[in-house]
This record gives structure tokens, sequence and C-alpha cells, in this order.
């Protein structure tokens, strides 16, 4: 490459890099020495450094571990009903969707709701004296559980988040349904494959990539749950309910230790670069086959 | 002029003259979704309907939740997105650096009690209008408790209950000569589960939700047993015999289903949805939920059926937590005369009545409050009780008193849902109060 094509490569790069700097590489500069020193609302533009005692005190913190720990299992399990459930779905209306595509539109309708709106919405549906469900339950069983109690909160924030988020895994999977060419489908069926035997041995190996994007996808967003947890329950009775991002809420907002928060959220960024750094090393294992 | 020319200067132009009455706008920052809120909007609709362009009042809110924080956070970086902002007697000292005091009017002095505009003062100076004064009231269904007392075959089940649940048989009282003992009594008696009489689902509604504001709540019983945040030395000692029985007291009540399953995410606006429904016979709530409450159109179950009394007597006296709300200038406006101006007469006598009648609670000297008792009773003993009952915990005006009453919370709540033990949780609350009230 001449110099002058190394100018220009570099010329037209360098708005993208400023804007890259400007955007991420400063806030992320920022939380670095906020992550390292004592930090509240009155000393913002001073912070105090005081070394590595922020990540210390989040390590040592129960609270820390349990956020993560609420996140990971939050984020796993929904992340997997959904994958499941927007499957069968992608299966089973296919050939209504391909009938009818505009039928699509109407399932993405619970995606295009704030998620604030959603947990605010269950959260009237869901209260004893002015909820649905609880009053056709009483009135047909004579009981109801506590849906956002203790025993149920969890339970109640898993159905909630995989009826608004279900239609997006339902979205990329039909789009990875649709894909696999009818001629592989027709070789398979004169080969003798039908039913269940085709989906499993033609149709779902097909659909693996688009199914472990729908995956991963689903756990990010899920792992990171703050709106409709928030408006809905809150961090629960004893932080029962506390997602990571809620902790790091809390110890911002609430408790007003930024260093602790910002120590917090720096840990989690460092754990996803590992996520991250694990995938990418075993999808290069794969990429020669 | 070439066409740039002529767009640029329009567009100045436009710029100009929308952007002249915004600058001169008063924007207030206030308490949002609940009836101070009702009382500001009527408020500065009044004002607006008489005042310049220029001084026009502009209401802002944003939610409840972490509002302290966030008008903290808004107030440390200088922010002039409002000019007048809210405050509240336990966060003075943390908002104090980023406000301007302010200098009261004489009519504005007249308006208010002594002890109600020091509510607003912090180092000597004054920093706010106050606007609320909150505190608790023991709401009670007044139908249901008249017949308690006079019904024969409700006497004798409400020995029996409290017989068999508290250890002994007592006897119904008027609710203003209630002990925390009767009041559980009277929330088992009147729960459908207990006793299958009972007219209301629930005796009584807790407000559990892991909340600071729920623990301003369960503070009235917390003092009434003797209990208190830390001693003259500035020992912690929520670790008391005190601490327990009140937190016992809800943790009984809840076990026992005296309160809905839903406790725990319970604050304000659901209790208030559970008593107004008719299906709770008494609450211990905010004085501020009376307004609401009582009235025809938006409560019909109960209106016109409440009674409030200060809340029970405990061993160490008769008690509610007391906090005043109020307005005050940031430091950082832009537009402080508009926004002095604006106080100015929202401290006056017409203003408050205005103010109270939209469902303020203002705590108002005698002859001010006297326009308004008709239509707000409520108000009359709001005074009253302030000065009789009111207290504020020992260290609950301190820089991070709000964290301290979050700390109490987490802990408590885990408590009252079963989560922890009771020792583990005060243990808990002692450690990080010692560290956040450290001088």
């Amino acid at each position: 490459m001449s110099r002058t094509s190394r100018f220009e490569g570099r010329l037209l790069l360098a708005p993208l890099t400023a804007f890259l700097l400007a955007l991420l590489g400063f806030p992320l500069l920022l939380d670095v020495v906020y992550s390292v020193s004592r930090v509240g609302f009155e000393n913002i533009r001073a912070p105090e450094l005081t070394g590595l005692a922020n990540y210390a005190k989040a390590i040592a913190d129960p609270g820390f571990w349990s956020a993560a720990w609420f996140s990971l299992r939050f984020g796993l399990i929904v992340a997997v009903i959904q994958v499941v459930v927007g499957l069968m779905l992608a299966v089973f209306l296919a050939p209504l969707f391909a009938r009818r595509p505009w039928l699509i539109a109407f399932m993405m309708l619970p995606m295009m709701v704030a998620p604030a709106l959603v947990g605010l919405m269950y959260r009237l549906i869901l209260h004893e004296f002015v909820g649905a469900v609880p009053y056709y339950l009483l009135e047909i069983y004579g009981d109801f559980p506590a849906f956002l109690g203790r025993d149920w909160a969890f339970t109640t924030l898993v159905v909630v988040e995989t009826l608004q988020w279900t239609p997006f895994a339902l979205l990329i999977l039909h789009s990875s349904y649709a894909a696999i060419s009818p001629d592989v489908r027709e070789a398979a069926a004169l080969d003798g494959a039908r039913g269940r035997r085709l989906f499993v041995y033609i149709d779902l190996p097909l659909m693996l990539p688009a199914i472990g994007i729908t995956f991963f996808i689903r756990f990010i967003d899920s792992f990171r749950v703050f709106d409709n947890l928030y408006t809905l329950v809150g961090p629960g009775a004893g932080g029962s309910t506390t997602s990571m991002s809620i902790y790091i809420y809390q110890a911002f907002f609430k408790v007003g230790d930024i260093g602790l928060a910002v120590a917090a959220s720096m840990l989690l960024l460092a754990a996803s670069f590992v996520v991250l750094w694990l995938i990418n090393r075993l999808t290069a294992r794969k990429a020669p086959l | 002029m070439t066409r740039l020319q002529t767009l640029l200067t329009s567009a100045a132009v436009l710029a100009v003259l929308g952007a002249g009455p915004a600058l001169a706008e008063v924007t207030v920052l206030g308490w949002p979704g609940g009836p101070e809120e009702a009382g500001l909007r009527k408020a500065a609709e009044t004002y607006n309907a008489t005042a310049s362009d220029a001084d026009k009042v502009k209401l802002i809110f944003f939610n409840r939740d972490g509002f302290f924080d966030k008008l903290a956070a808004d107030l440390a970086a200088g922010s002039t997105e409002f000019d007048i902002n809210l405050l509240a007697t336990y966060a003075l000292g943390r908002y104090a650096p980023f406000m301007d005091p302010i200098t009261l009017p004489e009519a504005d002095k007249a308006t208010f009690p002594e002890k109600v505009l020091a509510t607003m003062q912090y180092d000597g100076k004054q920093y706010g209008i106050p606007t609320d004064l909150s505190l608790h009231f023991m709401y009670y269904r007044s139908d249901l408790i008249d017949k308690l007392k006079s019904d024969a075959s409700w006497k004798a089940k409400y020995g029996e209950i409290s017989k068999k649940y508290l250890g002994k048989a007592l006897e119904p009282k008027d609710p203003d000569a209630w002990t925390w003992e009767d009041w559980m009594a009277t929330a088992l008696f009147f729960t459908k589960s207990i006793n299958s009489d009972s007219p209301t689902r629930y005796g009584t509604v807790l407000q559990m939700k892991n909340l600071l504001f729920n623990m301003m709540v369960w503070h009235s019983a917390a003092r009434a047993q003797g209990g208190d945040w830390m001693n003259d030395k500035g020992e912690i000692t929520v670790d008391s015999p005190a601490y327990r029985a009140a937190l016992d007291i809800y943790k009984k009540l809840y076990d026992a289903g005296t309160s809905p399953k839903d406790s725990t995410t319970y604050e304000f606006a659901e209790a208030n949805a559970a008593f107004g429904a008719g299906q709770a016979a008494t609450m211990l709530q905010w004085n501020a939920a009376f307004g609401d409450l009582d009235n025809k159109d938006k409560t019909p179950a109960v209106a016109g059926k409440i009674g409030t009394v200060a809340p029970p007597a405990g061993p160490a006296g008769r008690f509610t937590h007391i906090h005043g709300l109020g307005l005050g200038i940031n430091k950082a406006s832009k537009n402080k005369e508009g926004a002095a101006k604006f106080l100015n007469w929202l401290g006056t006598p017409d203003a408050m009545e205005v103010y109270a009648k939209a469902g303020g609670s203002p705590a108002l000297s005698d002859a001010v409050v006297a326009k308004v008792s008709a239509e707000r009773p409520d108000l009359v003993k709001l005074g009253q009780y302030a000065g009789a009952y009111g207290f504020v915990m020992h260290g609950g005006t301190a820089a991070k008193a709000l964290q301290v009453y979050e700390l109490q919370a987490k802990e408590f709540t885990a408590y009252w849902s079963g989560d922890k033990s009771l020792d583990a949780a005060l243990a808990a609350a002692k450690t990080g109060m010692a560290e956040l009230l450290k001088p």
C-alpha cells in the first residue's frame, strides 16, 4: 500500500475513531478513575483516589454476588424458555405465516411496548384490589397466589419477560426457518425423512446458528434486566429481586457510593470480555470445519 | 442577501423569539404522584392566571422512586433545568450547599407557625417555603369500629381472637385510646381468614416494600416502643428490645394474614387502594392520603366512613414520625428573581388556601387553617399532632439519613419476608448505620 493510500485510509477512519473515543473512550476512562476513587454526588468533580478499595468492597459484598446470581439465573432461564417457545411457534405457525404474513407484525406488538410500562401494566393487573387476575382467581377458586410476593416474584418476572420478548426469538427463528431451501427438504424427503426426523436432522442443524445468536441476544438482554423488574417489584424484600443492574443503580443513586457502583460495573465488563473471548475461541476452533 | 443569509437570519430571529419567554419562565421541580402534585398544579395555575408572561411557572416532575438522589445529582452538577426544587427536612444538610437561602416576607411568616418554618431551616437560614408537613394517622373505618364497640357478639369474638393470637383477652376501645396491642387485636378481628364474620378481607394493610418511606411509617411504632437510631453518646441502638418489639408487631400481623399477601411490594398507593376498596379496616398511613380517601368521587366505598387518630401508644408514649416538604431556590438557577417572586406568593395565606384545598397538606397558623378547616378538617389535626406527638429519630437529619432509611428498609423487609432472622437483620442494620452515621 502506498503512503498516500495509507494516509487516505487514516483520514477516512479519523471521524469514526474520534467518535468512538469521545462516546466510548472518555466515559470508560472516567469510569476507571471513579472505580478507584472515593466519590459521591457531593465530590463528583473532585474524586479522591483510593486504589482498589471499591473492587475489594464489591467482591466482599454478599449483595453483589447475590445480584450476579439473580441475573445469571434469570438470564439463562428466560433465554432458554424464549428460544424454545419461539422455535415452537416459528415451526408450528410457519404455514400460517406463509399464507398471512401480516400476522408476524401482530405477534411483534408486545416488543413495541416500553419495558417499564409493561412492568407497571402487570403491577396493576396483578394487584389484589385493582387487578383482573386476582379478582377472577378469587371468584373462581376462592384464593390466589401472591404474584409479587417473595415466593412468586421470580416466576412472575420470568413470565412477564417471556411474554414480552418471545416475539423477538420468534422473528429471528421464523426468518431462519423460512430461509431453509425447499430443495434440501425435498432431497431429505426423497431419502425417507418425514416429520420429527426431518426437523431434528435437517431443519434444526441448519437453524443452529440462528438459535445460538437468539439465545445469546436474549441472555444478554435478560441478564441486564432493569426497567420492568424495577417497576414491577423493585429490589424486593431484603433485596431478593435485585439484579446486577439494580445493584449498580442502588449503589449509585440510593446509597450514593458512586465508586462502588462503577467498580461493580467494571467487574461486569471484565466478565463480559471473558465470555466473549471464550465464544471467540470456540468459534475460531470450529471455523476450519 | 443570498438565500443562505436569509435562511440564517430567519433562523436567528426565530431562535431569539422562541428563547425569550423560555428563559424567563420559572421551572419548578415538584414532588410527583401524590396530593402534593395536585396542590402544586392548582397553585401554579392560579399564579399563572395573573402573572406576566415572563414570570409564568412551568412544573416538571420525575419519578418518586430515587427522587432525592436524582435531585442530588442534578444539583451537584449545577443543572439549570429547574429554578425551584423540592426540599425535605431529612435532606436539608445534603442540599443546602447547592441552594440559595430565601428571605421570607412578613406576610409569609404569619402563614406558618414558627415550628413549621423551622422544618426548612438549616444552619440558621431559611431554605424553603414549607408546603407540606407529613406525619402519620391511624386510619380506621368508623362504621366498623362503632359496631365493634357496641355489638356484644363482636366484642366476645374480639376477646377470643385477642386471647388466641396475643395471649390476653382484650376489649374493644376507642381508636384514640389504642395501644399497639389494641390495634393488633383489631387488625386480627377484621381479617376474614381469622374471623369469618369480618366485613373486610383484611384487618389492616401494611406497607412493607423495600422502600425508605415505608421505614418512616414503621418508625412511629418503633419510637412508641422506645426505639431510637442512636443514644446521646452516638452509639447505634437499633439492636434493642424496643426495635425488636416493633419489628415483631409487623411480622406477627403479616404472618397472621391480617395484611394482603403482596404487602412486601406495597407502598403509599397500593395501601390506599386496599383501604379505599373497603377491604382493610385500619391503616397506618401518611396524613396526605386523607383527601383522596374521603373523596366520594375517588373512593366511594369508604368516603365519609373514615376516622383518623394519631398512631397508637406504646410503652414509651405516643409518637408520629414528622418531616416537612418544601420548595426552595436552586443556586444554579438563571431566573432567581422570578423564582423568588413565585415563592413569596406561594407563602401567602391565599396561595396556601388554594394549595390546601387542592390536596396539599401545609401546616398553617390557626387563622389561616380556619379558612380551609371545613373542607380539610385533617389539616387541623395535622398541626395538633405534630406539636403533641411529632419526633425525629436521633440522627434523622444527618447527611446520610436517607441511606440509613434505605439500609433499614433492606434489612427489615428481609426479616418480615422471612429471608433473614431478626438477629441477622438487626446486626446488619447496626453495622451499616455505624458506618453511615460516624462523625
